[in-house]
């Protein structure tokens, strides 16, 4: 049933623009690939206090690609809280998490309902677990912290209208930025966490052209390769050595433990970098 | 007494609070306090600092988002709105209540505008959304149905886009004109008539535009920093080149060659909340009961004024045109006070349009 709450529209079904290359013949990739070295993660930007009103509230944004059309994730987060549950709610010795992750209607190329969909709860479950790990729980009985992150833009490439199953790869950047930008608000809202913990992807990936071997990239753009064999999201804390969420997909052979052991690894290191830059803005912040 | 139970190595002689911490126990009398200065020559001002008629400066950038047709990130002071409009195309085999169009592709008369703004408003084709549930501020928090505000700021949003008419829905239109099949010239002069019938070109699908607003930051006045954001996306907006093919019978768009869409006039809207000096006065007896009007009320101003008046002007045309007044929750704003707040709109549309560029 129509939400009569909002605006719906015309009750016919609306159909997103088809464009006339599109049709026939095969996508053409536009060609350059990968422009950064395969340990390198893209440039962000990450600022704290965007919201005023909100506890704690950060922005973060990643630069986009050379490939013109592909545009870098956008995200906000605000932090609401810690604050008492309501009387209803049962006894609780810890403080209780709750993540919120939503698209905005005009973040991806299909327009995006209001109501959220599975595969934004899956990303709010996700972040809690990365979070929890971060977060001195007891500290705060009886409260409860709101996690509200709004995904401005997810970083897809505009110019391909087909998609390619890019979404699921998708997930696992909006992921790691999800949990980067609510460690930034979390930190800005004063909530005590043991580190700061930031969000990593490791992919193994496969290039166009002919004699290429699959490669290990960190923070992949799904649209730079040919295909994408297998991915991995990790939420690591850097000065405790811990792995708060591990998140793999993907189809790898079962014989060579060796390559998950790898893309964890890089997984980290894609953390780490992105940890340097959350310490360095909260620095800023803090001086 | 409380204070001094607190474990404050010396505690203060008397009851005493910072300024914040007044503001915060009894917003009513504190914001009447600094709006009457002791002496007549201090001016008032509002707890945020302002002159009563003073407004937040304005910031508004556009074509910061690719995935929509047209985008714009809107400031003023703590409220911060971004908008993205997205066209999606609505094939008139899917409206229900479809009429067929008797015009041409080439009328440009009243009797086509006319026509043209009932299609937008029977079809459906602008549908404005509101989102304030991102945590913008304390009281919106995601998980539950779209607030009251919210339902009413989309309401007054779409209702405003209808009256003003920016939207041209011609130019929503999307024309095919069917082929003849030529094959010989001798056959065309002997049907002469009946082609001349079946070259008619005819409407055959319209762009919904999809506009969506999201609050990143909430501190009052939703409404003139919606709206603000809703025109800047518009006037933002680039539809694809569109074209019917009748063999796979949909509508194809070709790349880079994107229209602009035209959005007429500069309507801006311009709000401002009325403070009482008594908070529980009987209505209708406002005599001897002094009043501000606070031009562009923050968050903290909203929750202490019962009235609340919006104006919409358009001064692009020459002449200052009012295109909407709104007004709710009290009787201190007469027809003079609205005169003269008219005036007031039209400085704030002075500077919309410079923020606007252009």
């Amino acid at each position: 049933m129509a939400d009569r709450r909002r605006i719906n529209g015309p009750p016919g079904s609306t159909m997103p623009p088809v464009f006339e290359d599109d049709a026939g013949q095969p996508e053409i990739k536009n060609g350059k690939g990968r422009d950064r070295a395969p340990n390198v993660i893209r440039k962000m930007f990450l600022k704290t206090g965007v919201t005023p009103s909100a506890s704690g509230s950060a922005y973060l944004e990643f630069a986009g690609s050379s490939n013109s059309g592909v545009s870098g994730l956008k995200l906000s987060c605000t932090v609401h809280g810690p604050r008492s549950l309501p009387r209803s709610s049962p006894f609780s010795p810890h403080i209780v998490l709750s993540a919120h992750v939503k698209y905005a209607p005009f973040a991806t190329k299909q327009r995006r309902g209001y109501l959220r969909d599975p595969s934004e709860r899956d990303l709010g479950t996700h972040l809690e677990t990365a979070l929890r790990g971060a977060i001195i729980a007891d500290r705060w009985p009886k409260s409860g912290v709101d996690i509200i992150i709004s995904i401005i833009e997810g970083d897809q490439d505009r110019e391909t209208s087909k998609s390619q199953g890019d979404e699921t790869w998708d997930m696992m950047n909006a992921l790691s930025g999800c949990i980067t930008v609510a460690s930034a608000a979390l930190a800005d809202a004063g909530i005590d966490c043991v580190d700061t913990v930031a969000g990593g992807v490791a992919a193994l990936v496969e290039d166009a052209g002919e004699g290429s071997t699959p490669r290990i990239v960190v923070d992949p753009i799904p649209s730079d390769h040919e295909k994408v064999l297998g991915a991995c999201c990790i939420a690591y804390l850097p000065t405790r050595d811990e792995v708060t969420n591990l998140w793999f997909k993907g189809d790898l052979p079962a014989s060579d433990a060796g390559l998950y052991t790898q893309l964890v690894e890089n997984g980290i290191q894609a953390s780490r970098n992105a940890n340097r830059v959350l310490v360095e803005c909260l620095g800023e912040a803090t001086s | 007494m409380a204070t001094e139970t607190a474990s404050t190595g010396a505690p203060p002689p008397s009851l005493t609070f910072t300024r914040p911490v007044f503001a915060k126990l009894s917003p009513h009398p504190y914001l009447l306090r600094t709006l009457s200065p002791d002496s007549p020559d201090q001016q008032p001002t509002r707890n945020n600092g302002r002159a009563p008629h003073q407004s937040r400066p304005i910031q508004i950038n556009t074509s910061s988002l690719s995935q929509a047709h047209g985008s714009s990130l809107v400031r003023t002071g703590d409220t911060t709105v971004i908008c993205g409009v997205r066209g999606e195309l609505l094939p008139v085999t899917s409206i229900p209540q479809f009429r067929p169009h008797n015009g041409t592709l080439y009328d440009q008369d009243e009797d086509d505008e006319a026509r043209a703004r009932k299609e937008l408003k029977d079809y459906d084709l602008l549908v404005p959304n509101i989102e304030l549930a991102t945590g913008c501020a304390p009281q919106f928090l995601p998980g539950v149905p779209p607030t009251t505000l919210a339902q009413t700021l989309s309401t007054r949003v779409y209702s405003l886009l209808h009256g003003t008419g920016v939207v041209d829905g011609r130019e929503l239109r999307i024309w095919y004109t069917p082929e003849t099949k030529k094959e010989d010239g001798d056959d065309m002069e002997v049907e002469g008539e009946e082609e001349e019938e079946e070259q008619k070109p005819e409407v055959v699908a319209y762009w919904v535009l999809y506009i969506d607003l999201l609050f990143v930051s909430f501190d009052g006045n939703p409404f003139d920093a919606a709206w603000a954001a809703v025109l800047a996306a518009l006037r933002d907006t680039k539809l694809p080149f569109s074209r019917w093919d009748p063999d796979r019978e949909m509508v194809v768009c070709r790349k880079g060659q994107d229209r602009k869409l035209s959005v007429r006039g500069l309507p801006v809207s311009c709000s401002a909340a009325v403070f009482l000096e008594k908070e529980h006065a009987e209505v209708g007896k406002e005599e001897g009961n002094r009043h501000w009007i606070l031009l562009d009320p923050d968050r903290s101003e909203e929750g202490l004024c019962k009235e609340v008046i919006t104006v919409v002007v358009d001064c692009s045309e020459g002449g200052t045109r009012v295109r909407g007044i709104e007004k709710q929750g009290g009787t201190v704003v007469g027809r003079e006070l609205i005169r003269g707040f008219i005036g007031v709109a039209e400085g704030r549309w002075r500077e919309v349009k410079e923020a606007m560029g252009n």
